[in-house]
């Protein structure tokens, strides 16, 4: 195996928010470390705090105490290192699709012709590129998170962020998103954080699975998925993995505040 | 076609009860002159001119107060959107000015301007100043965070996201703003415009009132009927319309 090399690292982080005149612990001492080529879930009940986990990793959330780490370097700002795909696809409504998954290139200097060339090999990566023309309300959710891919693709970025990303898709597009998603990962071998709360999506996508426990959020779990893919489903590591995980979201100590 | 038969079908009708009312009641043309009488001032008002300077003053004078308007409004807007201070104390002031109509402004603009273009100038920026510092207002606050963090992630930030990511998410609400104050404008040129003098179409329509001369008062209201809702209508309309397909507001195409 090449020299492992750490992407992401969290050094005892937590994070707070100020709700309602009152310090709302999000977050408590975080340790984890992700490294390159790895495709990471991280997985937790609603409210623990993995958009905020995704936000601290992006740049626009700070933290109160600790360091995120990027390339061993404190994250300052967001940039396009990390781009981050959202469940709600954020894309931007006045442009049509090709522009849309040019738009960070755009940022990049790069000239409008040339900014389109490549967004339309982007597109073409996610099977899209006959609907360069379309306006974003002319295509349907899955087609929209597609594009919301290539544009993340795009600015060839080190750390593909997804926060739900196949949250607001139906079953059958869901999978199929999925397997998308894994043909795209083995094809560019981006490092890919991925926030969902299914274990199932988490176990089906996965190389290393991070469990997130509520109130404050907190690493329950980091647990390495031995299985190479396509996964099936029956075999029983990924069996006694499925267990682990269960388990811990079972226990008591997940919905009671362990410093409540 | 169907609808564009009725409605000349209907002014038709209009026009024929008109003339008809005029000449079987004989009514004085001081009263109600008939339409070829509003017909006739309007030939003799545009052939000789004077109608023409009155809607090209009127218009200099709107349009100088529209801009100026404008700017100060979205500097306005602009401050209290990010200020929020300001948005309490001078925010509330600017909401209860928009009841007050633009007429009652006269007679303080004309004590503090004398009859002159700038008694209208500034009511027509008391007006129109109000809903566009109101729509910057809204359209700076109601940018998408999302949109703003995705551009970030993209490698946007600075001017970059300025120009292609927050001007870009305020357009259709600021639109929206350009038409409304144009609107507050127009009704607020002719209420100061009864009032000064000089060339203009609210001068026009009071000089026809003194001379009892029905037939330009009813032209003047015309004008102003008819100029207002070419700009208002379909001037602002058609750009509001084509912004919000454009931006996925409304069903297009
Ligand atoms: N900007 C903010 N200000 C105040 N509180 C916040 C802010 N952002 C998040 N929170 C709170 O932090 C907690 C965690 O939020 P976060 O969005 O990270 O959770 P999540 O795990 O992503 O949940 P979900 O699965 O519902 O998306 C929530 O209770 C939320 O109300
Ligand atoms: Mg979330």
């Amino acid at each position: 195996m090449d020299e492992i090399q750490s992407k992401i690292k969290f050094v005892n982080v937590s994070k707070s928010f100020l709700n309602h005149k009152k310090e709302d612990r999000i977050l408590t001492d975080l340790n984890f470390e992700i490294f390159a080529e790895e495709f990471v879930c991280v997985l937790g009940p609603s409210g623990s705090g993995k958009s905020t986990i995704l936000g601290l990793i992006a740049g626009f959330i700070k933290s109160n105490s600790g360091e995120v780490l990027f390339n061993s370097k404190p994250v300052k700002r967001p940039d396009s290192s990390r781009a981050l795909v959202f469940q709600e696809y954020a894309l931007f409504p006045w442009l049509n699709i090709l522009d849309n998954v040019a738009f960070g290139l755009t940022a990049k200097n790069y000239s409008k012709a040339k900014a389109r060339e490549t967004a339309l090999e982007y597109l073409n990566l996610v099977g899209l590129s006959g609907y360069k023309d379309h306006s974003v309300n002319q295509i349907s959710g899955g087609m929209k998170q597609r594009v919301a891919i290539a544009r993340a693709l795009a600015v060839e970025p080190e750390v593909l962020l997804m926060d739900e990303p196949f949250g607001a898709l139906d079953q059958q597009n869901r999978e199929n998103m999925q397997i998308e998603l894994l043909r795209l990962f083995s094809k560019t071998r981006k490092t890919i954080v991925f926030v969902t709360h299914s274990v199932d999506e988490a176990l089906k996508l996965a190389d290393r699975i991070l469990v997130i426990g509520n109130k404050p959020g907190r690493l329950l779990l980091d647990i390495t998925v031995p299985v190479s893919r396509p996964r099936d489903f029956n075999s029983p590591a990924l069996f006694s993995v499925r267990n682990k995980i269960l388990d811990k979201l079972a226990d008591p100590d997940f919905f009671i505040g362990a410093d409540i | 076609m169907k609808i564009f038969t009725i409605r000349i079908a209907f002014f038709a009708l209009l026009f024929l009860v008109w003339y008809m009312v005029v000449t079987i009641c004989k009514i004085p043309p001081y009263i109600l002159p008939s339409p070829f009488g509003v017909a006739d001032s309007f030939y003799y008002g545009f052939l000789k001119g004077a109608y023409c300077v009155a809607i090209f003053s009127s218009l200099i004078r709107v349009l100088i107060g529209y801009f100026l308007a404008l700017g100060l409004g979205i500097v306005i807007g602009i401050l209290l959107a990010r200020y929020y201070l300001l948005d309490i104390t001078f925010g509330r002031i600017i909401l209860a000015l928009q009841s007050i109509p633009s007429v009652a402004w006269v007679p303080l603009a004309l004590l503090w301007f004398g009859i002159t273009d700038n008694a209208v100038i500034f009511i027509i920026i008391l007006e129109a100043v109000l809903p566009i510092a109101l729509s910057t207002k809204n359209a700076m606050k109601n940018i998408p965070p999302t949109l703003i963090r995705a551009a970030q992630t993209l490698g946007s930030r600075n001017l970059h996201l300025y120009k292609n990511v927050i001007i870009k998410a305020m357009i259709p609400e600021l639109v929206t703003g350009l038409r409304l104050s144009w609107a507050f404008a127009w009704r607020a040129l002719i209420a100061g415009e009864l009032f000064i003098s000089g060339m203009g179409i609210g001068q026009t329509l009071e000089l026809g009132r003194s001379l009892a001369d029905m037939a330009q008062v009813m032209a003047m209201i015309t004008t102003i009927g008819a100029i207002g809702f070419l700009t208002e209508n379909i001037f602002f309309g058609t750009i509001e319309k084509r912004v919000r397909i454009a931006w996925g507001l409304e069903g297009g195409k």
